[in-house]
């Protein structure tokens, strides 16, 4: 290659993450030149999250996945949340079995980034992707109209020419601001810090510890109560074949307001009598932090502009709530690439012919759901007693009720009514279930 | 009857010798006593011989015979003036196959290294690298004795016994301060026989036109009596000035765990550790240093060892004589003002 | 022209490497293969030259077909040209075996196009012999100047390069004829950033593999296993010393922990030369 030729492609995807892979996956099928490009040493080195996948995502963008032998650790056969009290009990409230076993495919597998990503982008290779490894994108190259036409890259020489860039860059979305997109950083408020580490067990441990059979079954939690010392937050526990990732996710202004360190919380978190003795005697494998963009709807970017997308993370496409974020960025990317097609099949590339990107979001679940969840990021900064007062109530209230032997029932019926009117007025409970459902049923 | 032949390179440049050629002397002793009974009873004899190369270094030889070798095979010439590695390793290598040692010594140190490969290349033979244990032993289905050489492997976490079963001389590299210092006995005797130069100015290829010597820089770590050593856990590089107070009063020198190192706060010839120096002090000084693996196999051969670390489980704990724990912004001073104390009452 | 010819290794990560606690087995698992960073400055200081002198660098390697990631690296960071030399049967190679197959290749390939200069790491940071670039330079009986740092000239005319090495105690400025083996330290060159076109090149490049079958005749009683005098005998953990008296400075004061260590100190005869004699 000449130092004065052109690299140029069909279309340029950044970020070998989970929107991105899917995207090129889709492109690579249909034949497009395209190059993905990712800032890490390898896809999923800089990556971080729960978790869990699911499999109707990964189904819709790549049918035959599960034949490609993806990565996985457990299929998630037990799901729900558990509520942890101050003086260290634990109500469990989580399903096994019934619908989460009816399915022939589980819904969702419990993974490990570094080694999905990878595979994920391995199949957007075999598909024809082109995967440019160790290169960040720093800038676009736009024509007289403004266009998108392109990006730089942090090396030398480091144009790459294509009319159509996807931007699947993740939750530190500084492509997406500069080109205007998004109006600034994802606010504090409505951002967590997920932190989490990876403790490896023996399989036996887990299994014994969890009540799981074998590693062909596996347990995915939501942490609810005396978490995050009672701030805003949520916990998980996933269970791997043969280790377990505990973490929780603080919002980020909170964490800044009352000073913590993460690790402290964290170490806070993994003391508490009921998930100690879950993580005991074994060692520390990894531990990291990532971000959760959870503004959602209100936070959204600007989906499209001129040769360019914006899919996943980095357009604010996750669900805090139910843990859905890897679905939502591997269906915009999958949506992104067949706009991307579309506007290649056309000729038109201008914002108007890519507009059909957003028209695609909107028959889904995705802008549907974000746009029903629109209030719940705020509802949580002003309902912090959902993080906290109600897991702690359910879960003494809980304790009171089996701790009743002997009692008249009545007694304890008005004990715990009145443990939760001391814990929270009754008018302001009613309020509060009001303003859930606003949040979450998007009245 | 015939000769059994315990090797070492005596490494000499501008006429200092490289105290790791003694160190080896002594270790060479060791091994000849391991296989003395076998070979008295086979009518053989041991002996340690030496082999040393340069210009005008025949008062050496008898500093070596001193040191514990019984014959020194000398080779002196111009072309030996300055280490280079063909006339060296070439030379060695023609005494290697006239004489055919069963075990030869070579310090790892830059100049050692470098000629080790050389010659084991050169005699078609085994080279181990970097050993901190040494032993004749018995293998299984060899006749005599063989050199067991143990090296740290993959980042000092696992020791690896090495054996060259056939091939001779077997070899070893080891580093300085591994093994201790013999005695020097000048009441010992010793050949040194004068082997011909078969070498000339012209096989050298590699012609030294300027030396740049940077003496100011020169840190004598290895052979510092008393070394105190920072690490990470001073939390800044200023630290380091606390830490070198500490070692000026007592007369040593300053050491530092890898991190300070990469970190830039101080020279690597003060790493003491794996990659770094091994050290022998009569006492080292750790303040703020964890003890990984990597630094101990670096230091736990000095003879009187002070931990200072705020974290009671910290491993460094496990190779020292004292620790001290407490913070080491506390310790030291303390420190200080004790020494200061005690050296005003002596005077 | 210039041709340069630098041998790479592929080693694992060893700041990575961890200890199994029950079974004290070694955990390789996850721990990443890296280029030997000296490797990596030796081949960033060739290609330097080969732009100011115009000509190729090849880069050689033995190993399994995993290396072909590092060699492709190589060509990332401006090699032409790269060869494997890969075959079972050089398994289980110790230096000496190493380098007869690396001389034998390196022979081999300036056959094909004259070498000038070889570069090699000083030493590999999985083994840390230092051993491989001395024992190929003795058998291809090649001039070689280990631990350098600093090339100052190479004059492919008068055919001789200076060059700087570091050894303990000083510097030596060395002058050597060419075709010269270097061992290189990493003040020999910085790693530059790869520009995008040599990066894309080397995603699509792939290295020649040489092996038993040939190009090379290798002689198999110099190969692998058989070629080896050295095995492995046995592996085991380090031992521990015992453990001597921790002082706790909150439950005694700084003050008495630290008299109390110096005594200890002194006792031992180890502060005598600071004190004067031994209690
Ligand atoms: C702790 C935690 C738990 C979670 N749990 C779940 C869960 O259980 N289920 C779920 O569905 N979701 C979960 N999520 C959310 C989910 O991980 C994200 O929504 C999803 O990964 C977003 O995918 P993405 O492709 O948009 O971004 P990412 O996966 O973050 O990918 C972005 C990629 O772009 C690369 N990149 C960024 N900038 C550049 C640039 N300039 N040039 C080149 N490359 C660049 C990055 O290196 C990265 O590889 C969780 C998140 C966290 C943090
Ligand atoms: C192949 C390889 C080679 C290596 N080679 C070397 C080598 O040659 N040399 C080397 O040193 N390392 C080497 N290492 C690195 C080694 O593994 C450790 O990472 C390193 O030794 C840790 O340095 P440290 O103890 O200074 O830092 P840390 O491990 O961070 O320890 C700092 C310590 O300071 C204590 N501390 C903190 N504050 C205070 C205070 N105020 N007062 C008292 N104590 C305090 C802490 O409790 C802690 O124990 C090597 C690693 C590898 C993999
Ligand atoms: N298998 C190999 N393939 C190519 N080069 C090697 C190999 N082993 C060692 N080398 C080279 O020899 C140098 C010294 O290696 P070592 O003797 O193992 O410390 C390395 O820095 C490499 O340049």
């Amino acid at each position: 290659m000449s130092d004065n030729e052109q690299i140029r492609f069909d279309a340029v995807v950044v970020g070998a993450g989970m929107a991105g892979s899917a995207a090129a996956i889709v492109l690579g099928k249909a034949g497009l030149n395209v190059a993905l490009i990712e800032r890490g040493q390898k896809a999923g080195s800089k990556n971080y999250f729960g978790g869990a996948l699911y499999t109707h995502a990964l189904k819709e963008v790549l049918p035959d996945f599960m034949d490609r032998k993806p990565p996985f650790e457990r299929p998630v056969t037990e799901a729900g949340f558990w509520f942890l009290s101050r003086d260290g009990g634990l109500m469990k409230a989580t399903i096994e079995g019934g619908k989460l076993a009816e399915t022939e495919l589980p819904d969702a597998y419990i993974t490990m980034r570094a080694a999905f990503d990878a595979w994920w982008a391995k199949q957007a290779q075999e598909a024809g992707a082109f995967l440019i490894p160790k290169t960040t994108v720093v800038d676009f190259i736009r024509d007289e109209q403004g266009q998108v036409i392109g990006v730089q890259t942090d090396r030398p020489q480091g144009d790459i020419y294509a009319p159509v860039v996807i931007i699947c860059e993740g939750v530190n979305n500084l492509l997406t601001q500069k080109l205007g997109l998004a109006r600034r950083d994802v606010e504090p408020a409505h951002a967590a810090l997920a932190f989490k580490q990876v403790i490896s067990l023996p399989m036996e441990t887990i299994n014994a510890r969890f009540g799981l059979p074998d590693d062909a079954h596996g347990l995915a939690v939501s942490v609810l109560g005396d978490v995050s010392l009672g701030l805003p937050g949520m916990g998980f526990v996933y269970t791997n074949k043969k280790s377990i990732s505990v973490g929780l996710g603080v919002m980020l202004d909170t964490l800044a307001e009352y000073r913590l360190r993460p690790y402290d919380v964290l170490q806070r978190y993994l003391q508490h009598p009921a998930i100690a003795p879950l993580v005991e005697g074994g060692q520390l494998l990894e531990y990291g932090a990532h971000l959760i963009p959870e503004g959602g709807w209100r936070d959204m970017p600007q989906l499209y502009a001129g040769g360019v997308m914006v899919a996943g993370d980095a357009a604010a496409m996750v669900n805090a709530l139910h843990w859905e974020g890897t679905n939502m960025a591997m269906i915009a990317g999958k949506l992104a690439a067949e706009t991307a097609i579309e506007a290649h099949k056309r000729g038109d590339f201008s914002a108007a012919s890519l507009a059909r990107y957003r028209d695609k979001l909107q028959d889904r679940f995705i802008l549907q759901d974000l746009k029903q969840y629109r209030n719940f990021a705020r509802f949580l900064e002003t309902h912090p007693q959902f993080m906290d007062v109600y897991p702690n109530f359910l879960n003494s209230a809980l304790a009171d009720f089996f701790s009743a032997y002997g009692k008249p029932k009545k007694v304890l019926f008005r004990e715990i009514f009145g443990e939760l009117t001391h814990r929270r007025p009754l008018l302001k409970a009613v309020g509060d279930m009001i303003s859930m459902g606003k949040a979450v049923m998007g009245w | 009857m015939s000769t059994r032949r315990f090797w070492v390179f005596i490494e000499q440049e501008e006429g200092h010798i490289h105290p790791v050629s003694w160190e080896l002397l002594g270790v060479a002793n060791k091994l000849a006593a391991d296989v003395r009974d076998e070979a008295t009873a086979e009518g053989d004899e041991v002996v340690v011989e030496g082999v040393l190369l340069g210009e005008g270094v025949e008062s050496l030889a008898q500093e070596a015979i001193y040191h514990g070798a019984n014959r020194i095979y000398l080779l002196d010439g111009p072309v030996f003036k300055y280490y280079r590695t063909r006339p060296y390793s070439k030379s060695i290598a023609k005494l290697v196959k006239k004489y055919e040692p069963e075990v030869f010594l070579i310090g790892a140190t830059t100049l050692g290294r470098d000629l080790a490969g050389a010659i084991a290349t050169a005699s078609h033979t085994g080279l181990t690298a970097d050993c901190t244990q040494l032993e004749m032993g018995e293998v299984k289905g060899a006749k005599h004795k063989l050199l067991l050489a143990t090296r740290p492997a993959f980042g000092g976490n696992i020791m690896a016994t090495i054996v060259c079963r056939k091939h001779r001389p077997q070899m070893a590299s080891v580093r300085p301060r591994v093994f201790p210092m013999p005695e020097r006995n000048p009441a010992a005797q010793g050949d040194i026989i004068r082997e011909p130069v078969m070498v000339t100015e012209d096989d050298a290829m590699a012609t030294i036109l300027e030396i740049i010597r940077n003496e100011g820089e020169n840190v004598n770590l290895e052979y510092a009596d008393i070394i105190v050593s920072g690490g990470r856990g001073m939390g800044s590089p200023d630290g380091f000035a606390l830490i070198k107070e500490l070692a000026d009063e007592l007369g040593g020198v300053v050491g530092a765990s890898r991190p300070c190192v990469d970190a830039g706060w101080i020279g690597y010839e003060h790493q003491v550790g794996q990659s770094g120096k091994t050290v022998r002090p009569k006492l080292y000084i750790a303040a703020g240093i964890s003890g990984a693996l990597q630094h101990k196999v670096g230091m736990q051969g000095s003879d009187f060892i002070i931990a200072i670390n705020n974290d009671p489980n910290a491993p460094i704990f496990e190779v020292a004589d004292v620790g001290i724990i407490g913070d080491l912004y506390e310790v030291i001073p303390e420190m200080l003002k004790q020494i200061r104390a005690k050296k005003e009452a002596q005077a | 022209m210039f041709h340069a010819l630098v041998a790479v290794k592929q080693v694992p990560d060893t700041t990575n490497i961890r200890i199994d606690p029950e079974t004290g087995n070694l955990v390789r698992e996850g721990v990443p293969a890296i280029f030997n960073p000296y490797d990596a400055h030796a081949l960033a200081a060739a290609v330097e030259w080969k732009r100011k002198l115009g000509g190729k660098v090849t880069v050689v390697s033995m190993g399994p077909p995993s290396f072909i990631v590092t060699l492709r690296e190589a060509i990332e960071m401006g090699a032409d040209e790269a060869y494997l030399v890969s075959d079972r049967k050089f398994a289980g190679a110790d230096t000496l075996a190493t380098s007869y197959v690396l001389a034998e290749t390196i022979r081999r390939l300036n056959e094909q196009d004259p070498v000038d200069m070889i570069f090699f790491g000083k030493q590999a940071i999985d083994g840390d012999t230092a051993q491989v670039g001395p024992g190929v330079a003795t058998r291809l009986d090649l001039p070689i100047l280990t631990y350098a740092v600093k090339i100052r000239d190479i004059d492919l005319e008068a055919r001789k390069a200076i060059v700087e090495r570091k050894t303990e105690r000083w510097v030596e400025v060395v002058e050597l004829p060419l075709p010269v083996m270097l061992t290189c330290d990493k003040e020999i060159a910085e790693i530059p950033f790869a520009p995008l076109p040599d990066l894309i090149r080397s995603l699509k490049y792939d290295p020649e593999v040489w092996t038993m079958a040939g190009p090379v005749e290798f002689d198999r009683g110099q190969v692998g296993v058989r070629g080896s005098p050295t095995i492995v005998y046995k592996m085991g953990t380090p031992e521990l010393p015992e453990p001597g008296e921790k002082i706790n400075t909150r439950e005694v004061g700084v003050e008495a922990a630290v008299r109390e260590a110096l005594a200890k100190a002194e006792s031992a005869g180890v502060l005598s030369a600071v004190l004067g004699g031994a209690k």
